[in-house]
């Protein structure tokens, strides 16, 4: 009996237990006092408000605030993806309704009317491993830069990191597009495609993506701040930056002359290797993922840092 | 130690004139040299120092910059010049219920809200029982708090609040929230946070509770610090300083009559600015007379700090006009028992025209008073008397007979 007791009293655990019995105690009484905390740290984080400067520095305390406020990250994007399917019947079904609705309705016109080729794999499936990455960037990028004027009221009463806002849009976005996945893994198997080592290059080419979208994304959110026009634009924007990805159609349906321009969208690298790797079963190619790559690298921080640094009006404009 | 530092902080905003929404944006700012910007200076070179375990009180009139300064602090905005220091976690009572989502289960909302306050979900977890049992709402935890009473609303937005446990608190009247046994509780969490060594920031129209809450107290008119010290001190000097903000615009010609000094006396007949809800209280008005104005009247309007009227005196109420003549003269009014709830009032005092609403002469805010809880609680106060009284025997005896 003694034993335990001794760990008891030696574990750094036996904190807690003295607070619960406070709680306890305190349950007893009339009116319940929330336990305050026992100690206080003795390190503080020490905080300098001054007024707002674009320099790189922005780009490091911004990353480690950022890092103390994950959770809220989390947080939210749980609550994104609870909240979008709340009181529907059909729950997170959507998430699987929308891209089958739309490989339905492409393969109809594009295969069926228009007869478009699609190397060796059934249209669907095609058009299919196009549609998935490219729901991912329309719904991620066109939630993401409304994320902030959509929470006008939550901006000017609580501090918090705002890049939190888009992010968490964009990660509500990739939870969608990961359920999608089952789709294309149902069809797959459907139609006995199978998958080859290239596969792997599914992860870079995520990661790819994600940065992309989250650069643009708080590019686009700080901009709508100020001018609400990005808001407006971005159906238009979205609809035709889709045509200028290998979607509906192959990169190599793209004439050679045509194709130093094209690669140059960002997008078209992400959607042709997503779809290249995983049904074709081929390497990446690397010089239109490389392309994507750069972009995301160059957007990412330069997003980033204009973000901060408008941040800091951000309560005021909005 | 310093818990936090204000060195030489100016705050600007920029007025954009003409129509924002139709030609904003783009368009504007390419022909920004033509569009007119003003500045307002909504704080100038405000400088001040509140020490670790220390609770400050902010007062100040509407538009004085007490919200601005709490905007800054909290971090919500930033400053235009200066610095900020902050030593410390901190967290603001500013709007409770902030974050929540109403189709979100009260518990979802609590880790929701939480995260946005700046708590860890290890955090919230760990104090998760006993934010719902301070709110009050443990049968209603799980259920969407788009079906919770504001009430409801209100005590759970306060208590995730209320557990936040900074190192400095940002207060701004919130204290009015729920009903009195919830707000008792806040109290008394907030007396205890400080007990503990939280420091203080508390900003508030209610001057007594900022008495009773702050060591030490600032002053704020126009964005500046015009004084801070003692909370006595610098309550009287802000019940004093009259706040010319606004010129009557009343034409001289049809300037008839002006109000020319505003004093206010208690029981004793001392001048003080200073009352209790329930206590007796006159004032003296003088006023000089241009042109006779035989059908005259004098009115006293106490507005609260919202610039609502919370109160009207006036000679009117006897229905017997004043017959006034050229030159000074003076008019007294006096209430036994003042109705009027803890808060500040602004006095404004007019000269019109008897039964009519023709004026000439508004003195805007040419007195100010404060104030403070007297022996009795409630949203108004009621003249009453009372006296004891035999015991009613017959009901007694007939309410006997029913239990048997």
């Amino acid at each position: 009996m003694l034993k335990p007791r001794n760990r008891l009293r030696v574990s750094p655990s036996v904190r807690h237990a003295k607070l619960k019995v406070t709680v306890l105690m305190e349950l007893d009484q009339e009116i319940l006092i929330p336990p305050a905390r026992t100690e206080r740290p003795s390190t503080r984080p020490v905080k300098i408000i001054r007024p707002p400067s674009f320099s790189p520095a922005i780009l490091f305390s911004g990353l480690s605030e950022l890092f103390w406020y994950r959770d809220l990250l989390y947080t939210l994007t749980l609550h994104r993806v609870r909240v979008r399917y709340k009181q529907s019947a059909l729950g997170l079904g959507w998430a699987l309704v929308q891209p089958l609705a739309m490989m339905m309705v492409y393969t109809i016109i594009f295969s069926i009317f228009a007869r478009f080729p699609s190397k060796g794999v059934p249209y669907s499936l095609f058009v299919l491993c196009g549609i998935l990455p490219w729901n991912f960037f329309q719904t991620a990028l066109s939630s993401s830069a409304s994320g902030l004027v959509s929470h006008t009221s939550l901006i000017t009463k609580v501090y918090f990191p705002r890049e939190i806002l888009p992010f968490s849009y964009v990660m509500a976005a990739f939870f969608d597009f990961l359920v999608a996945c089952v789709i294309l893994v149902t069809m797959m198997t459907w139609y006995h495609v199978g998958l080859t080592i290239n596969v792997l290059y599914v992860v870079p080419i995520l990661l790819v993506e994600v940065a992309f979208i989250s650069g643009v994304g708080l590019l686009f959110s700080a901009f709508q701040v100020r001018f609400r026009d990005i808001g407006i634009a971005m159906p238009l924007i979205l609809q035709l930056w889709m045509f200028c990805a290998p979607v509906v159609y192959s990169y190599s349906d793209v004439p050679k002359r045509f194709r130093a321009l094209y690669m140059l969208d960002p997008m078209a690298g992400i959607v042709e290797n997503f779809r290249r790797v995983i049904i074709q079963g081929w390497g990446a190619d690397l010089r239109l993922l490389g392309i994507s790559a750069a972009a995301a690298v160059i957007v990412l921080p330069l997003g980033y840092m204009y973000f901060k640094h408008r941040e800091a009006t951000m309560a005021d404009v909005i | 130690m310093t818990a936090l530092r204000f060195e030489s902080v100016s705050k600007r905003y920029r007025i954009r004139s003409g129509p924002r929404s139709a030609e904003s944006g783009l368009m504007s700012r390419l022909r920004r040299s033509n569009s007119h910007k003003a500045d307002f200076w909504a704080l100038q070179n405000v400088s001040f120092e509140v020490q670790e375990g220390e609770s400050l009180g902010i007062i100040g009139h509407n538009g004085a910059g007490k919200s601005t300064v709490l905007k800054l602090l909290s971090n919500i905005s930033t400053p235009s010049k200066g610095q900020i220091t902050i030593n410390g976690r901190i967290s603001a009572l500013l709007e409770v219920g902030s974050g929540f989502h109403p189709e979100l289960t009260g518990r979802e909302n609590v880790y929701l809200s939480g995260s946005i306050l700046g708590m860890r979900r290890a955090e919230i977890t760990s104090k998760l029982d006993s934010i719902i049992e301070f709110a009050g709402v443990r049968q209603f935890i799980d259920i969407p708090v788009k079906r919770f009473s504001s009430g409801m609303f209100v005590r759970l937005g306060f208590s995730i609040a209320a557990h936040l446990d900074p190192d400095i608190l940002l207060l701004d009247e919130v204290l009015a929230v729920g009903d009195y046994a919830f707000q008792e509780k806040c109290k008394q969490r907030i007396a205890e946070m400080h007990r503990q060594g939280t420091t203080m920031v508390f900003i508030s129209h209610d001057l007594n509770a900022v008495r009773s809450v702050c060591q030490r107290v600032l002053l704020l008119q126009r964005g500046e610090v015009v004084a801070q010290g003692q909370p006595d001190d610098v309550i009287r000097k802000y019940t004093e300083t009259a706040a010319f903000h606004q010129r009557p615009q009343i034409t001289d010609e049809r300037r008839m009559a002006e109000v020319t000094g505003v004093v206010f006396y208690d029981a004793l007949g001392n001048r003080t600015n200073g009352f209790k809800t329930g206590e007796a209280a006159s004032v003296r008005i003088d006023y000089l007379v241009h042109r006779p104005i035989p059908q005259g009247s004098i009115s006293l309007y106490f507005l609260n700090s919202d610039g609502g009227i919370a109160a009207q005196w006036t000679t009117s109420l006897s229905g017997r006009p004043i017959n006034m003549r050229p030159g000074v003269a003076s008019v007294e009014f006096s209430c036994d028992e003042l109705g009027l709830q803890p808060g500040v009032y602004q006095i404004d005092a007019t000269i019109e025209k008897s039964g009519t609403a023709e004026e000439y002469e508004w003195q805007h805010a040419c007195a100010s008073i404060h104030v403070d809880a007297g022996k009795t609680r409630g949203a108004f106060y009621m003249p009453h008397t009372w006296r004891e009284t035999s015991a009613d025997c017959a009901g007694v005896l007939e309410s006997l007979a029913h239990t048997e």
